[in-house]
C-alpha cells in the first residue's frame, strides 16, 4: 500500500526528496520513478539486493549520475542535477564508499578541507564542534588517513562531511569493507547517532539487516523501482521482505 | 676548468627554460591527472606565436608575457574540448595519453600548414654578457632565468599561501571528494590548465629566444628534457621539476661540452631511464611534498 510523504517522514517536512526520479547512465534506465522522502533527525535507509540501482539512485540524487525525469529537492527547493558541489553548498553532506577521505592528508587536514569554504576562525572553531561529535578522533588529529583502519577512515570521513555543517547526510555503504563488530560501530555510534544530532541522514546498505535494525524508514528497491516503503522495523519483520529482498544481500555477507 | 664553468653557466640558462615548462607539465598531470604530449606541441605553437607578435615589432619580454596568456587560453580550450569529454566517457589513463599523442602530432602538422617546415628565429635577443662568478650569461638568459625564479616562488607561495592553491591540492588528491567539501572543481581544473598552458607559453618563447633558430619540431625535441626534468624530480611535484630542470639542464650541457653537442639529448634519455630504474617516484617523493603543502 503507498504510503503518505508525512508517514514517511514521521510528520515533518523532508529536508530531502525525490519525486519520479528517473536516472541512468547514457541512454540506460537504472532507477525507475522513485518517490523518497528524507525529514530532520530521522534516518532513513534504501535497501535491496545486488545491482538494484541503489548507487544510482544516490548519485542521480547527488548530481553525479544523469536524471532523466523527475525532481530531486532539498528544503522545498528543486535542486535537480545541480552538480555535487553546489550541493554541498547548500547542504548536503556526501560520504562516498570508497576513496572517501584525502588520502594522502592528515585528519586534522582532512577536517580542514571539510571546510573549505569557511573562513580560519570559523573552521577552527567548527573542527572543535565536530570533535565534539567524535571525540575519538581527538588523539589521532596528527595521523595520517593512510596509516589508519577502516573504521576510523570512515569516521573521518564522516566527520569531513559534518565540517559544513550540513542538514543532510547521504552515506554511500558506509560498512562495506568493515568487519562485523566494526560494521555496528559505524551504524550506531554514526549513522544513528548524526540522526540523533538532528541530520537528516540517507542511508544506502548492502548490509541490509543491520541498517534496517538502527533505520527509522526503510525503502526496499528492487531492478530500479520501490517495492516497499514502511518504517524499517516493518520491514524486518516481514518474511517475504526479507527472503524476496533481503535474502541474497544478507547471505552475501550482510550482518545478521 | 674553464669549459666546465661555462658549460656550468649555459645549463642554468638551459635549465632554467626546463625548469619553466617541466613545472607546467608536472603541475598538469600532478592535478588532472592528464600526462599531455601535446605539450611538447603548444611549446612550439608558443614560439610560431611569439614569432608573429615579433614581426609586429612588439619587445620580446612582452611577446613573451602576451603568448602566455593565448597558450594559457589554449590549454584550457584544449582540455575543454578534447580531454574532458574523453575523461567523462570513461577513457582510460592510457587512452588519453594516446590521445594527446595524436593531438600532438596533428598540432605540430598544423603548424607547418600555416608557416611551413623552414627554419624561424628571433633573430639577435641575447643583450649585453654579464658576469656573475666567473659564470657568463647573456642578458636574456639573466631575465629568463629570473623569470624562471619569480614564477617558481610565485607558484609556490600560490599553492601554500591561497586558497585556491589548497583546492588545488584538494582536486589533486580526491576529486569527488573535493566536490563534497563545495570545490568547485571544474574551475580549479580550468585554472591549473590556463597556469601551466601560460608556463607552456613562456617556456616555447624562451627556448625560441635562447634558440639560434627554430623550426616545427622545436616543442616536441624539447619534450624528453622535460619529461626528465619531471620524473626526475618526481612527477606531478612542482619543485622537483624545478631541481629536475637545473640538474637535466646542467648534465646535457657538461656531457655536450665534454663530449660532443650530439649526447646533450642521449643525456636526458639516460637519466630518465636511471630514474625510472631506480627511482621511479623521483627525487622527492609525494608525500613529503603533500606534507609540506598540506601543513600549509
Amino acid at each position: 500500500m503507498p504510503t503518505s510523504s508525512a508517514e514517511r517522514t514521521g510528520g515533518g517536512g523532508s529536508a530531502l526528496a525525490t519525486r519520479g526520479l528517473v536516472a541512468g547512465y547514457g541512454d540506460v534506465v537504472v532507477v525507475h520513478g522513485v518517490d523518497l522522502d528524507v525529514a530532520e533527525g530521522r534516518l532513513v535507509t534504501v535497501v535491496g539486493p545486488n545491482g538494484a540501482g541503489k548507487s544510482t539512485l544516490l548519485k542521480a540524487i547527488l548530481g553525479l549520475s544523469r536524471v532523466m525525469d523527475g525532481h530531486v529537492v532539498l528544503d522545498g527547493d528543486d535542486v535537480t542535477g545541480q552538480p555535487l558541489e553546489l550541493l554541498a553548498r547548500r547542504g548536503i553532506g556526501y560520504v562516498p564508499q570508497v576513496d572517501d577521505v584525502f588520502e594522502t592528508l592528515r585528519v586534522s587536514e582532512n577536517l580542514e578541507m571539510g571546510g573549505y569554504l569557511l573562513d580560519k576562525s570559523e573552521r577552527a572553531a567548527r573542527v572543535d564542534e565536530v570533535l565534539e561529535i567524535f571525540p575519538a578522533l581527538k588523539p589521532k588529529m596528527r595521523r595520517y588517513l593512510g596509516t589508519m583502519s577502516g573504521g576510523e577512515r570512515k569516521m573521518t570521513a564522516v566527520a569531513r562531511a559534518l565540517m559544513l555543517a550540513p542538514r543532510v547526510l547521504v552515506l554511500d555503504e558506509p560498512t562495506a569493507g568493515l568487519s562485523p563488530a566494526l560494521t555496528r560501530v559505524v551504524l550506531e555510534e554514526q549513522a544513528r547517532a548524526l540522526a540523533s544530532h538532528g541530520k537528516a541522514v540517507l542511508l544506502v546498505e548492502q548490509k541490509a539487516h543491520a541498517a534496517l535494525e538502527i533505520s527509522d524508514w526503510a525503502y526496499v528497491l528492487v531492478r530500479g523501482a520501490v517495492a516497499k516503503s514502511a518504517p524499517a522495523r516493518e520491514v524486518l519483520a516481514d518474511p517475504d521482505m526479507a527472503e524476496i529482498f533481503l535474502g541474497a544481500a544478507v547471505r552475501d555477507g550482510g550482518v545478521k | 676548468m674553464k669549459l666546465l664553468i661555462e658549460a656550468i653557466g649555459f645549463g642554468i640558462a638551459t635549465g632554467a627554460v626546463i625548469a619553466l615548462g617541466a613545472v607546467g607539465f608536472s603541475v598538469q598531470f600532478g592535478i588532472s591527472n592528464v600526462l599531455n604530449i601535446t605539450y611538447g606541441s603548444m611549446m612550439t605553437l608558443a614560439a610560431f606565436v611569439g614569432y608573429a607578435f615579433l614581426q609586429l615589432n612588439v619587445n620580446v619580454w612582452i611577446v613573451m608575457a602576451i603568448t602566455s596568456a593565448v597558450i594559457g587560453v589554449a590549454s584550457v580550450v584544449f582540455n575543454r574540448i578534447l580531454l574532458e569529454p574523453l575523461k567523462r566517457r570513461g577513457t582510460s589513463f592510457v587512452g588519453i595519453i594516446i590521445a594527446t599523442v595524436s593531438a600532438a602530432i596533428v598540432l605540430q602538422y598544423a603548424i607547418v600548414v600555416f608557416v611551413g617546415a623552414t627554419a624561424h628565429s628571433f633573430g639577435e635577443q641575447s643583450g649585453r654578457t654579464l658576469t656573475v662568478l666567473d659564470l657568463v650569461f647573456t642578458t636574456s638568459q639573466v631575465i629568463i632565468i629570473c623569470t624562471t625564479v619569480a614564477l617558481m616562488v610565485g607558484f609556490h607561495l600560490l599553492l601554500t599561501r591561497t586558497k585556491i592553491g589548497r583546492a588545488m591540492r584538494a582536486t589533486s588528491t580526491n576529486r569527488t571528494v573535493a566536490r563534497a567539501c563545495g570545490i568547485r572543481t571544474e574551475r580549479i581544473i580550468d585554472f591549473t590548465w590556463l597556469l601551466s598552458g601560460a608556463m607552456c607559453g613562456a617556456a616555447g618563447v624562451a627556448l625560441a629566444i635562447t634558440t639560434v633558430s627554430f623550426d616545427f619540431t622545436l616543442g616536441s625535441t624539447f619534450l624528453i628534457y622535460m619529461i626528465a626534468a619531471a620524473v626526475l624530480g618526481g612527477i606531478g611535484q612542482p619543485y622537483g621539476a624545478m631541481v629536475g630542470g637545473l640538474v637535466v639542464g646542467i648534465a646535457s650541457q657538461v656531457a655536450g661540452a665534454y663530449w660532443s653537442p650530439a649526447y646533450q639529448d642521449v643525456i636526458a634519455f639516460v637519466i630518465l631511464i636511471i630514474m625510472l630504474l631506480v627511482r621511479p617516484r623521483g627525487l622527492f617523493s609525494a608525500g613529503a611534498v603533500t606534507r609540506r603543502l598540506a601543513n600549509t
